[in-house]
């Protein structure tokens, strides 16, 4: 089966490449299209957290993208109270099925650290964003001390 | 003594080659059709080990001729005397040609020629190389021989196949070509590749006046069954390729063989399975193009501009339930494309091509339903009513005293036909019914060739007011 093939190989190649943005990465053996991972940001606000998300393959995987969550609750205009979030290089419009999973997590932290109020999942948290920065950036660290993980020893 | 010695070397010679023919007789033999230029068709049996000489041998005297006189043709080319029949990739029961020779001609002008025709040449499996893609010769090829793959209708599946030659006008196959193709151009259209037709040279020639050269006409035969005849052909499916520069497949990084190239500028590269994989996942999406030359057919998964696939038996490497599903839904798309409508009942589909201007549509030979041609909703008189669920549940006459509400429960389907009312919402310009399962208001047409971008609230085309108001409901 493509997926398997594919994603077995992306595992190790991942695992092997000692990314500091994502670590923590959990895959249930019996069930390889399922990843979970630790979202370690780089930028105020959020560089006082982690955040777990998962990373859901299709079946059809690499010919369909995969599907991003978030399982921790975090402060964002483009991530919802579900941790849905909505990044162009999955959405079933651009996807490519050359894409490769670290591709995708680095263009995720990039949404992390750098958010896109012009396209909102949470049009409330853009428009603080976009009218008061200081006002969101401070509710934004709070948020993040409160519920987010603990980031991981260097 | 010197001739009794000679004598007695001949007398040895011939038991000794009589002896060898006998056990190749026994061993291995290929049982080979040989058709005349004046419609006789002989059958012989034919020793791997032999060369051309020796089929001339057996073949001249059996036509009335000498040796000499005869010329013997396969697969666009005249056999040289010292080529083996084991050259010539021959199956079992193929079909060779054989023609007299015409009289040496005096034209100064066709001498050179002549004598290239005594020596005879190579057969084509032996000089012909892997076709470019392009329409250019000058591509570095490293593999010695050329690889064809196959849509075999026989053996039902993806084969290794030949390629074979006849005359583009009477369709003989003696015939020989001035050149090798040198690309897939030059296989696939007509009218590329000029050649002699042997079988009545005058005939082709003076029938086309001589306003034209006499041209080759290329196909292809299934490698691995025994032929049937020169009407046995088999389909080429010139996107699979031997994977000679070991490209990984783009979709799970694999290198393998044979591979499918994709008619992209890059020339994308999938394995087989990837390739069919990926077939099915668009398949099940419907995404699909209906392309008015090539049929309904794919593009290159990397987004690829101009990238279709033009040969659509490729999409016969699916397993067989999906290529049928392939074939339902090329169908479907075929009839919407021409101007015709799907009867919109749940389950029925059947294609309808009416009249342009008329509205009140029977789905003859189908289920029988009446309805609108613009509203797909049952036909009724006046404008079409706005989409509502509520208002698309049939009537039930009910003549017998019973529950309304069990006997609509008690109909068969009748769940799916309900979520399909209830859930869906039709795309405002191809009236695919649509289920929004999450996400925004912005719905994007998934249907292949749609593409539609409408607002769920509104059912209308997605604008900024719509994103202004209630993008996320």
């Amino acid at each position: 089966m493509a997926a398997t093939k594919r994603l077995q190989k992306e595992l190790v190649d991942i695992r092997n490449s000692g990314l500091k943005s994502f670590r923590d990465i959990h895959v249930d053996e019996t069930n390889i299209l399922t990843w979970q991972g630790l979202i370690v940001p780089d930028n105020p606000p959020y560089n006082k957290g982690a955040f777990k998300i998962e990373i859901n393959f299709p079946a059809e995987y690499p010919f369909k993208p995969p599907k991003i969550n978030f399982k921790t609750k975090i402060y964002h205009p483009n991530i919802d109270e579900k941790g849905q979030v909505c990044l162009p290089i999955i959405s079933a419009e651009n996807w490519k099925p050359a894409t490769r999973t670290d591709q995708v997590i680095q263009a995720l932290v990039a949404l992390v650290n750098e958010p896109e109020p012009e396209h909102p999942l949470r049009a409330d948290l853009a428009e603080e964003y976009l009218k008061d920065k200081k006002k969101f950036t401070k509710n934004a660290e709070e948020f993040t001390k409160k519920h987010s993980e603990k980031r991981p020893a260097e | 003594m010197t001739f009794l010695l000679n004598f007695f070397r001949r007398i040895l010679d011939r038991m000794l080659q009589l002896f060898y023919f006998g056990q190749h007789n026994i061993s291995n033999t290929l049982n080979i059709y040989v058709k005349t230029n004046n419609g006789n068709t002989l059958s012989i049996n034919l020793d791997p080990q032999w060369d051309i000489k020796n089929v001339k041998e057996v073949v001249a005297p059996k036509l009335g001729l000498h040796p000499e006189e005869v010329k013997i043709i396969f697969a666009g080319k005249e056999l040289g005397d010292t080529i083996t029949i084991a050259e010539c990739d021959l199956g079992q029961c193929s079909i060779l040609h054989a023609v007299k020779s015409k009289h040496r001609r005096s034209l100064a002008g066709a001498v050179v020629e002549e004598v290239i025709e005594e020596f005879g040449s190579k057969p084509l499996c032996e000089t012909l190389k892997d076709l470019s893609t392009e329409d250019s010769s000058n591509n570095v090829i490293e593999q010695p021989k050329a690889h064809f793959f196959v849509y075999c209708s026989i053996c039902k599946g993806l084969k290794t196949g030949k390629l074979r030659v006849k005359c583009q006008f009477c369709k003989s196959g003696a015939f020989t070509v001035h050149a090798d193709p040198q690309s897939w151009v030059d296989v696939l259209e007509s009218k590329r590749i000029t050649g002699q037709c042997e079988n009545d040279p005058d005939l082709c020639a003076n029938i086309l006046d001589n306003a034209e050269p006499t041209f080759a006409e290329f196909y292809f035969k299934c490698a691995e069954h025994t032929s049937l005849g020169e009407e046995d052909k088999a389909v080429p499916l010139d996107l699979i390729r031997p994977n000679v520069h070991s490209i990984p497949c783009l979709a799970c990084g694999d290198i393998s063989t044979p591979i499918l190239v994709f008619p992209c500028a890059e020339a994308h590269v999938t394995c087989l399975e990837c390739f069919v994989t990926y077939c099915s996942t668009r398949l099940r999406d419907r995404q699909f193009l209906e392309h008015p030359d090539f049929g309904y057919t794919l593009s290159c998964p990397a987004r690829c501009e101009n990238s279709l696939i033009t040969e659509t038996h490729h999409f016969r490497l699916m397993p067989e339930a999906q290529y049928s599903q392939y074939q339902q839904f090329a169908t479907e798309e075929f009839v919407l494309s021409t101007g015709g409508v799907l009867c919109p009942q749940p389950g029925c589909g059947m294609g309808i091509i009416p009249e342009p201007d008329c509205i009140k549509i029977r789905c003859t030979g189908g289920c029988g339903y009446v309805f609108c041609r613009l509203c797909l909703q049952g036909y009724h008189i006046g404008d079409c009513a706005p989409f509502d669920p509520e208002s698309n549940t049939d009537r039930i006459d009910t003549e017998f005293n019973v529950d309304p509400a069990l006997v609509s429960q008690a109909r068969w389907d009748e769940a799916s036909k309900v979520a399909i009312r209830v859930l869906t919402k039709p795309c405002p310009k191809c009236k695919t019914p649509t289920e929004r399962d999450g996400g925004c208001m912005h719905m994007v047409c998934t249907r292949g060739g749609c593409g539609f971008n409408w607002c769920w609230v509104c059912q209308t085309p997605w604008t900024t007011d719509c994103m202004g108001s209630h993008w996320f409901g």
